[in-house]
Formats: C-alpha cells, structure tokens, sequence
C-alpha cells in the first residue's frame, strides 16, 4: 500500500494513455476516460444515419451509437470486426470504432505538442494534439470531441 | 376523505361513512394542535363541529353543506402541502372558511348561502393563492424530480402523515430510476438467458441448470414490472371531484361508477393517460350528458350516469368512458366536418355511421354548440387520440344516438415491453409495433409484377379492390444492397394515426415481446426508428414508427378503410372473436387471438411425414391439419396459429370473416358446449389447436420438459 502512495506522487506527472490503431497511424486516450473496451462486437448499421455513425451495439442492457474513426477520418470502411471503446457523453453513453486497441502507454505532458498548422481542417477538429514518443508521435483524441452529438451539430449535414 | 365526500351526498345517511370523515378531520386537528399548526387546527375543529352534527343526525348532509366540506377540505391540503414544503401553515385568513362553516351548521337559510358562498369563495381562493402559489409550484417540482413511486397504495389524500406511519413498515418508496436501471439488468439477463440456451447442447445437467436459469429470470422480470405497476385508482381518485365540480357547474346531474379501480397499469403509463381521461371525462359531461330537463323530456332520469371501468384483456387495459346521454348525432359530426372544411362532400356522402363517427378524432374538431370553458376549444379527441396512440394504445368511439356514448381507451400493459413482428428488409432486421399492424400480405415474385400498381412513381395495391398506397422499407431506407434472389415480398398493413397504407418488406420473422431502448439523439434525428431492441438470437433491430413512416411517406388521412375493424365490436364484450374459415363443406373457426398469419400457399407444398401433413418453412416445420377437401385446387388458405408455445397450421379452402361468437349451452346441462359456437347465428365447430399432433419426436413443451426432467432426478 505504501508503495502505491509513494508511486502516485512520484508518478504525478506521468500520464497513462490507451493506444489505438486505426490505418497507420497510433492514436492515445486517456485511460481514465474510458469506461470499458469491448472487443469485436456485432454492429447493427442504421440506415439513413449520418456517414460517421458506425452502427449500433448492444452494452449492458442499452443500446450503444456508435462513431466510426475511420469515416470520420474519411478512410474506406474496413472488411474485418473493429474494436469499440465505451465513453460517457453528453448524451449517454456512446462508442468509438477502431482498427485495434493496443497497449497502454505512459506519457509525460513534457512531450505534448499541439496540432501543426499544416493538418487539414477535419483532423485539427478531431485530434487534440501529439504525444512525441521515443521513435513515432501519438495522436491524442479527445472523447468530447468525437461525442456524436457534438459531431452532429458540427458536421456539415 | 374527497371520495368519502362525494360518496356522502350520495347516501347522506351512511353513518359509518360519516363516522370516517369525522375520525378524519378529527385525527388531523388532534394532531395539528399537539404539533402547534393553529390555523390547521382552527379549520379543522369548524370541519368537526359541523360533521358532528351530520354524525349525531341532528343535520342532513345536502349539496350546499358538502360543498362547503370540499372547500375545506382543499384549504387543508394547500395548507398540508405549505408544510410539507417550507415547514410551516403560511398566512391566510381562514375567518371566511370558518364562518361558512358554522351557517352551515345552523342549517342558515337557503336565500343567505348563496350570498355567504359568493364571499367565502372569493376570499378562500384569496388565502389559498397566496399560501399555494409559491410553495405548491415547488412542491410540485419537487416532487417530479425525485420521480419517486409509492409502492403502496395510500389511503388516498387523508391525513398523510397517519398514513406514513401506518405503512412505513411494510413498504418502501423506491427511486423510479433504479425501478427503470433494474428493468434494464433484467433485459440484460433475460439475453444472457438466452444466448446460454442457445449454447448448451447435450449436457443434460447443463440444461437442466439453464431451464432453471431461464424460469428465474422470467419470474425476475415479471417481478421488476410488477414493482412498477400502480392500480388505476391514482389516477381515477381525482375523477369524483371534479365530475361533482362540472355538473354543478354546468346545472347538470350526473352519477359517477367506477369500476375495476383496482386494475394495475405501469406507472409511466398511467401518468400519460391521465390528460386524455380527464379530458374525456370532461367530454362526456359536457357534451354527452343532456341537462336534466332535456333527460326527463327524453323519459330518462334526471340524473345522468358516467360509468368509469378499467379491466384487463390480455396484454391490454381497456379504460371505458361512457355515458348514456344523448350520444353523437352522426348528421351533426358530418355537417360540423363539412363546414370546418375537414372533409369534403363528395366524400362524406360515402362515409358510413361508423366512419363518421372516427372523424370527431381530427384535429380541429368540435360539435359543441359554443365554447365553453369546459370544453369545446376544437382541441379535444384528436389530442386523447394522439396521447394514447404515443405509448401504443389505441382509441375507439361508439355511440348511439339518444342512449348514450362509450369511449374505449386500450393502452398496452407496459411500456418497456412491446410486441412486434420482426421483418427484413435486405437481410437486416426491423421491429414492427404490432399495435400498428392490421394484416399481412404475402406476395410471390410473380404477383409482385403483376399486383403492384405504379401511378406516376407511386406504388398502390389493390386490397380488396380498394387502392392501398405502398412504402417499399428498402428504399425508404435508401438500402443499397441488392434484393435478394427470391424477389417475394410481404405487405405489412398499417393503420397508423388514421393513415392506412402497406409496408413492403423482404420477408417475416416470428413475432417477438421487445424490450425496447431508447436511440441516441443523433439517430433521433432521422425521425423513422421510435428506438431500438435486442432480439432474443442477441442481434439488435431498430424499431419502426409506423406514424412517422407514414409522415414521410405523405401517406394522408384515409377514413374509409375502418371496415376491417367489425362494426358490432362495442356490444361484444365478454364474446371470444373468431377466424371464420371454409373447411371443405362446412365452417370452421379459430380464436382470434390465437392466430399469428395467414398464408396463400400452393398445395404442392405440403408434405407428409410419418402420415401426417406438415409444412416446410424455410428452417422450420410446420404441423398441419388438413381441412381442405377438394385436393384438385391448386392453393390453399394455411392460418397459422399459437397452440402455446407451438405453432400448427389449419390448411382450408378460404378464409372468409372475422365474427365474434356466443357459447352454446348443451341442452338440459347449463354448461357450454365444447368445440362448438354460434358465429352469425350458424353452428360453426372450433378446431382445437390442442389436438393437432405434435411432430414426431418434437421438441416437447417446456411444461412437460421440466416435469419430465424432474422425474429423471
């Protein structure tokens, strides 16, 4: 136990991040936003949904919208099952498709960058800023900002 | 206390009645004083002296002296409501209130009431606005947001506080959220559930503990929704009151029945058939039930009667409004109709009595003479319709003229749980509410050519030989994928809000008891799914809304398509209806509510196994019983029914009628005749679903099973 307080005081700085795969490129959200992460479920599409919405899944007794990274990120649909994490939004909760969810990895603030200007407006909307890791960059996402119904009064119908 | 009021001026002589109230009015002065409320106490020390002399027979309760005990009783409870709010009486004057009480003690004479009641009122509702306005709109809030039930039936309004104590011991107030979070693990569970019956294969111990896992979770999930029922009283209590109120003040005489208050109804439920009740009720008095002068000269009683009943038909309640006043002048609804341009001539010459009648449910509607502050503001039926129809319910009207009218209010037992019949289109799965659904039609690849009509991009189908207009879901849905090979197709017939029209999908699934969940905004948005479920093979489905549907689709207001509904279905209480079928030479007939569809099927198709006909649809089988007796025809009719948790086919000639029957007493005996009815006066036998042979080696009834597998342990 004592370990564990001296950890988090030493540690107070560091910062947790689950990666996430989607194309090529790794992303990062803070663990501590993440309510579950639900590996490979069946999705139910919802037809006449806006392009982002990736289709629905059952959680817990309630029925999950769920946001495609990859659609918003206008990359094509992906053939094979995807892995979807469970957030809080504004309006319930909601779930974000990815490619794969990778390990956890721990960060220090120190190495945070934000967007460079040269990214393309849909992505400077989307990503929060980078994380500079010892031989690649972390995208970090930013749940509030992929909640559908922020995506719905921003996206362009 | 409030119905102990009105139950008063109806047998003023009731002396254990009297001795309630008293002991009423008396606990709360007793209490009031001991807990220093002196305005309480004052108003209810007048209320006892009054009612002492009623109790003592030294006074005759009479309308003005019940009245006066109403107005009591309403400052009492403003004054109830301040405490329980801010803790304390809040000011007014209550010398008025106190002073009409005692005239009335002295039985004052008739010319001076009048005169005193004109001054009480003005004064009390001066009092009880100032102490109400504030601290009720906060009770008020206060109140919906903790959302809370309580589970125990209270004693009405009386004396709270005794109440709180008597059954604070064997009840609990629960937090409606937790009521609606356990119904969600239960919905949770009830798919576990099955997904684990789904898995388990030879393992007889295994299947024995998931039989059991299945039973509990049924009784779990019947107990959840019992917790959040509540009998219909809540909401029929306030009725006696304010049916009292409206006569006086229209100068009518009216009796109120209530019956079946017990009947219970899930709480969201009953809070939203509580606006199209009253306002039913505020119809039926207003516009139904003539003054007395006009009831004598029609050689009717003075006083008119409103009959309130609730009682459960299968996974219904009905709540019934009638009276037996004038009843609705079919000229009078088409010539208002006509004349507030909601019909048009041309098509008001065609409509029949009945369909007539339905029109009082369009929006903009109204017969009264003139408006008065009752009723007659043009909003009115079409509201109680639009209400009831929002949680599943439906409205039907009745009336005859000069005896009187019945509305029927059938509001669905829970909200949570919903029937729906399961259909695809493009291989995906839609949950259709079934209160929506009126028919099905079964079309093959060829009669899809052949009997949809296209007029200039829109679809129609001639259901017997009137044009239904047709919503094709896949394209509704802008559904990319292709049709499947077999280009058959089924005609889901609709009648939603009064808008007819067909559905066309890809193909059936078995109907199923949906759990629904509610969508996400965003997907709220595209305005066609009401929610979404989870079917019991743990796939999702998104449900239909017929009514937006319809909206989308432009589908208008079709009238004249009510026939399906059997005219006589108001005098047909407690008569079972009847499929009426042609079964070689003679009649046949099913119950109603056992069959789940009908089917044209060439007779090529059936087949025999081990002797004995059966049906092959697509992975299941089909036991039959073959009516038919002329094997040269080509098709036959198979109505499919539910014997239990089994479905048998009836192969007949044809289907021809729908028909309610009357039991027939065996002769000599007083008991019905078994296999037998009278269905428009003919001698029809009735197939017993019953007997129809289970499959060779079946699966056996989940009854059976467990008793079965009980006698192995």
């Amino acid at each position: 136990m004592t370990s564990l307080a001296q950890k988090v005081v030493a540690q107070e700085e560091i910062i947790e991040m689950c990666s996430v795969r989607v194309g090529q490129t790794l992303y990062g959200i803070p663990v501590t936003r993440i309510l579950e992460i639900l590996g490979k479920p069946v999705k139910q599409p919802v037809p006449l949904a806006p392009d982002y919405i990736g289709g629905l899944v059952h959680y817990r007794g309630e029925v999950l919208t769920t946001v495609s990274l990859r659609r918003l990120l206008e990359m094509p649909p992906r053939e094979d099952a995807e892995d979807i994490l469970v957030f809080e939004g504004a309006d319930g909760y909601f779930g974000l498709l990815v490619d794969e969810v990778g390990e956890v990895m721990t960060v220090m603030p120190a190495d945070f960058e934000s967007n460079p200007s040269t990214l393309d407006d849909r992505r400077k909307a989307l990503f929060a800023g980078a994380y500079k890791l010892k031989n690649a960059l972390l995208v970090m996402l930013d749940p509030e900002r992929l909640d559908p119904v922020r995506l719905a009064d921003a996206a362009p119908a | 206390m409030e119905r102990c009021l009105t139950e008063l001026e109806e047998r003023p002589d009731d002396r254990e009645l009297l001795a309630e109230i008293f002991r009423a009015v008396h606990t709360i002065k007793g209490t009031t004083g001991f807990l220093g409320f002196s305005r309480l106490e004052s108003l209810a020390h007048a209320g006892e002296n009054l009612l002492g002399l009623l109790r003592d027979g030294k006074l005759k309760a009479n309308a003005e002296i019940i009245s006066g005990l109403l107005a009591l009783l309403d400052i009492l409870r403003e004054i109830l409501a301040s405490i329980e709010g801010a803790g304390e009486e809040g000011h007014g004057d209550d010398a008025a209130m106190i002073e009409r009480l005692r005239v009335l003690q002295h039985g004052g004479p008739a010319s001076e009431i009048p005169a005193k009641k004109k001054r009480t009122r003005k004064s009390r509702t001066k009092a009880v606005s100032a102490i109400a306005t504030a601290s009720m709109a906060e009770i008020g809030h206060a109140q919906e947001e903790t959302k809370a039930i309580e589970v125990y039936q209270a004693e009405q309004q009386t004396a709270q506080m005794r109440a709180s104590v008597n059954t604070a011991e064997s009840t609990l107030r629960v937090d409606v959220d937790l009521l609606n979070r356990m119904m969600n693990l239960v919905g949770e569970l009830v798919l576990t559930r099955n997904q684990i019956l789904q898995m388990v294969g030879a393992d007889t111990n295994l299947t024995l503990l998931s039989r059991r896992l299945d039973m509990v979770t049924a009784d779990l999930r019947e107990a959840v929704m019992k917790a959040r029922m509540q009998p219909v009283s809540h909401v029929f209590s306030k009725f006696p009151r304010m049916v009292r109120d409206l006569a006086q003040q229209l100068n009518k005489r009216v009796r109120l029945v209530m019956e079946g208050q017990e009947t219970e109804l899930d709480k969201s439920l009953l809070e939203a058939i509580k606006d199209p009740l009253t306002h039913s009720v505020r119809n039926a008095i207003d516009h139904g039930i003539e003054a007395p002068h006009l009831r004598e000269a029609a050689g009717k009683d003075a006083e008119g009667t409103l009959r309130l009943r609730a009682y459960q038909e299968g996974s219904h309640v009905i709540i019934e409004v009638s009276d037996d006043g004038g009843g609705m002048k079919v000229e009078r609804i088409r010539d208002k109709a006509l004349e507030r341009k909601l019909i048009t001539r041309e098509r008001a010459a065609q409509l029949s009595d009945r369909e007539l009648m339905q029109l009082i449910f369009l929006p903009g509607f109204s017969t009264a003479e003139a408006v008065t502050n009752v009723s007659g503001r043009g909003v009115g039926m079409d509201v109680v319709r639009t209400n009831v129809e929002k949680i599943g319910g439906k409205v039907e009207i009745d009336s005859r003229a000069g005896r009187g009218t019945t509305l029927r209010l059938r509001i669905p037992l829970t909200l949570a749980i919903v029937p729906a019949l399961i259909v695809y289109s493009r291989g995906q799965s839609f949950a259709l509410p079934q209160g929506a659904l009126s028919e099905l039609v079964h079309l093959s690849s060829e009669q899809v050519s052949e009997q949809v009509e296209w007029m200039e991009g829109a679809a129609l189908y001639r259901l017997r030989g009137k044009l239904l207009p047709l919503v094709f879901l896949s394209s509704l849905l802008k559904q990319r994928e292709q049709a499947s090979k077999s280009e058959e197709a089924y005609i889901a017939v609709l009648n939603a809000e009064g808008r007819r029209y067909g559905l066309v999908v890809d193909s059936l699934a078995d109907p199923e008891e949906i759990v629904v969940k509610p969508l996400s905004s965003v997907l709220k948005q595209i305005g066609l799914f009401s929610g979404a479920t989870v079917l019991g093979n743990g796939e999702m489905a998104l449900i239909l809304d017929p009514g937006a549907i319809a909206t989308q689709s432009n589908i208008g207001m079709a009238l004249e398509d009510h026939e399906a509904e059997a005219p006589e279905t108001a005098l047909t209480d407690g008569l079972t209806e009847y499929l009426l079928m042609q079964a070689g030479n003679e009649h046949a007939a099913v119950p109603l509510e056992s069959v789940l569809r009908i089917e044209r099927v060439p007779r090529a198709r059936m087949e025999q196994l081990h002797g004995m006909p059966v049906l092959r649809f697509e992975d299941s089988l089909l036991p039959l019983q073959d009516r038919t007796s002329n094997a040269a025809e080509e098709e036959m009719t198979v109505v499919v029914c539910r014997d239990r948790e089994r479905h048998v086919g009836i192969a007949v000639a044809q289907v021809l009628d729908v028909a309610s029957g009357r039991p027939l007493n065996e002769a000599g005996t007083h008991t019905a005749a078994q296999d037998v009815t009278l269905l428009k006066e003919k001698i029809t036998s009735v197939i017993q679903l019953g007997r129809i042979p289970a499959l060779p080696g079946a699966y056996p009834l989940e009854g059976e099973f467990v008793e079965e597998a009980e006698a192995i342990l």
